[in-house]
């Protein structure tokens, strides 16, 4: 569960962002649309910790990640937050499974080989597990980024326009392996997107304006 | 795991890093190489003027009958009188005066005539058989032993000069009495007998002129055939030491170190009070036709002279290692610019900064580790080659197994401190990466 009240954001002498306030519980799907340059991808780096806010709380199943320091949001954001990019980006010397494990290790300390191979079996990739990413298509990475970003078992799935990318056809199978999964995960999913074809499939939708 | 992923990374980009290791490796071996000779070369030096300090010999360079008397290592200067020289070896200002006879060598190794005191200066004991008490009886260093598997009771000719190609003395047969016991210095590599078979030999060598009495003899390599050769010889050309009747089965008529008008190569003088080690050089050159030299002056100009050449390598080695450090930067700083989606990652993972600070360095230091261990093996690998040529020029050689663990020490703290200050900048910017930025333009 994610909600947020009051969130401002200002980039050194630039503008002064409103963000509109969200919740989304586990299992559930919000969309952040509107247009480049409203501050989506911002808002969606503030949600993940990365950013800090001006003002404002953003409480993740009762912990407000902003009053957190750096070192303990870090660990925060490793434990409890997945996120997909807009492009899949890897550790690129490692392999696929090692990628995944990395992951966990970071966030737990302890190397999830049983989730992560059982995670690339959901995403239909295990025979690409000991590949390194650069041998995979961009929508098999995709797919993968999404085993990452759900290896921990987080309570908030980010996704940052994880389809711009992509074919009809990829963005299909990415939309429904994060929908369905982040059911299977009890994740919150917050997709940030403009891409038109996802809207569609969606009701839950906040419009930055 | 950050180690682990440190050594895939390095190992991602194998190019840049077998530049790295490589640059790295040459220095280290190169320095490596020095430390190990420098210290080893200065302590074979060094061991074997114990006890020397001074050496008289014949007129030349000083340096020369330092190397020759001391190191075996040069020709000698020219011979000295033998009568003249037992003058200021009873002087009471010596404790010891050892008097070396060079003659001829036995495939490549000297045959020194000498006296017991010899041996005993070096502490090289018999290790097998007994020491030389008739003419013509030697005690072989260890490592020739070893090298040409003598044993005692072996015989063998010698050849003239120094040359292992020189004229071979037929006519006289060198018995094996005893083998010394390894001592790392000179005699290992040397054999040795009383002055007088050195004497004997080239008093014969001289009447050696009847080619065809030698050839009469088919088996001249028994003893008694040469020795009745040799006693024609000898009678027919030296009438003044013919009278004592040369036969050498029961020794009777050998020379003796008594023997008048004979020459000798140079004495190892030891003195009871430093007063004679100053004055002596100039009373000598003053008053004969010798020369005293000193060993420690001498090789400490020897040091000098490769001082300059062991200084120049070492900057050499310096600047390589500079210059690979150089290249550990580049290598870093170039890679930081594709690999801040990386960090990113693993900051976004739940990687604090202190960790992207952590993998950079160990990234470089894993290099560094590398390197040096490669150098080390490599510079040890490059000592066996120069101790096999050297053993074979100078009948001197290294222990490329010897580890000198505080200048190796200090040289592997070097090479960390340069990986170290390489991977700084990286590493500071890999610790301030903006990952919101960095995703936000990705």
């Amino acid at each position: 569960m994610i909600s947020t009240k009051d969130i401002t954001f200002q980039y050194p002498k630039g503008e002064l962002f409103h963000m509109p306030a969200l919740f989304c519980t586990a299992g559930n799907v919000i969309l952040i649309t509107g247009n480049s340059g409203r501050g989506k991808t911002t808002y969606l780096h503030i949600l993940a910790g990365l950013l800090r806010p001006k003002t404002g709380s953003i409480e993740i199943d009762s912990t407000d990640i902003v009053t957190l320091s750096e070192r303990k949001n870090d660990s925060f954001r490793g434990k409890n937050i997945g996120i997909v990019f807009q492009k899949p980006h890897f550790i690129a010397s490692l392999t696929i499974l090692e990628n995944l494990e990395m992951t966990s290790w970071l966030a737990t300390g302890k190397k999830n080989s049983a989730i992560a191979k059982k995670l690339l079996c959901q995403l239909g990739l295990e025979d690409h597990a000991s590949k390194l990413p650069s041998q995979l298509s961009v929508g098999q990475q995709q797919r993968v980024s999404i085993a990452r970003a759900l290896i921990n078992e987080p309570k908030v799935l980010l996704a940052d326009e994880p389809t711009s990318s992509l074919d009809d056809k990829n963005t299909e199978t990415v939309i429904e392996l994060l929908t369905t999964l982040s059911k299977e995960y009890k994740a919150a999913l917050i997709i940030v997107t403009h891409d038109s074809r996802i809207k569609e499939k969606f009701h839950n939708q906040i419009t930055m304006i | 795991m950050i180690a682990k992923l440190a050594w895939r990374n390095i190992w991602f980009k194998p190019l840049n890093t077998i530049l790295s290791v490589i640059l790295l490796m040459s220095s280290v071996a190169i320095i490596t190489v020095l430390i190990l000779l420098e210290k080893q070369f200065e302590e074979k030096f060094n061991s074997n003027i114990d006890g020397v300090d001074l050496v008289m010999g014949a007129q030349g360079s000083p340096l020369q009958l330092i190397l020759s008397s001391v190191y075996q290592v040069d020709a000698p200067t020219g011979n000295i009188s033998y009568d003249s020289a037992k003058v200021w070896m009873k002087s009471p200002f010596l404790e010891k005066a050892i008097p070396l006879a060079f003659g001829d060598n036995y495939r490549g190794y000297k045959i020194l005539g000498t006296t017991p005191d010899y041996l005993e200066k070096y502490g090289a004991k018999i290790s097998e058989g007994k020491l030389f008490e008739h003419n013509f009886e030697v005690v072989v260093g260890n490592d020739i032993a070893k090298k040409l598997s003598i044993r005692v009771g072996d015989t063998f000719f010698g050849s003239h000069g120094d040359a292992a190609e020189g004229e071979v003395h037929e006519n006289e047969a060198y018995t094996v009495v005893g083998i010394t016991e390894k001592t790392g210095k000179v005699v290992d590599n040397l054999i040795i007998c009383n002055i007088p078979s050195v004497w004997q030999m080239h008093g014969s060598h001289e009447g050696h002129n009847h080619e065809e009495e030698v050839s009469q003899n088919p088996a001249h390599g028994e003893e008694g055939h040469i020795h009745d050769d040799h006693e024609h010889d000898h009678v027919a050309e030296n009438p003044a030491h013919g009278e004592q009747g040369h036969i050498q089965h029961d020794h009777e008529n050998d020379l003796t170190i008594d023997e008048p008008n004979m020459e000798i190569t140079a004495v190892l003088l030891k003195f009871r009070n430093k007063m004679g080690i100053v004055t002596w050089p100039r009373i000598i050159a003053q008053n004969t036709k010798m020369q005293v030299a000193s060993p420690a002056i001498e090789v400490n100009r020897l040091f000098k002279l490769f001082g300059i050449g062991i200084d120049a390598l070492q900057y050499l080695a310096y600047g390589i290692m500079l210059i690979s450090g150089i290249s550990i930067f580049i290598a870093l700083f170039n890679t930081l610019k594709e690999r801040k989606f990386e960090f990113a990652l693993l900051r976004v993972s739940g990687a604090g900064r202190f960790k992207l600070l952590l993998l950079v360095m160990i990234e470089s230091l894993l290099l560094c580790v590398v390197g040096f261990l490669f150098g080390t093996i490599l510079g040890r690998i490059a000592l066996m080659l120069l101790s096999n040529s050297a053993e074979d020029d100078f009948k001197m050689s290294f222990n490329p197994y010897e580890f000198i663990w505080d200048k190796e020490g200090i040289l592997f703290l070097l090479t960390i401190f340069v990986g170290i200050i390489a991977a700084l900048i990286p590493a500071i910017k890999a610790y301030n990466l903006n990952i919101s930025k960095t995703l936000a333009n990705g």
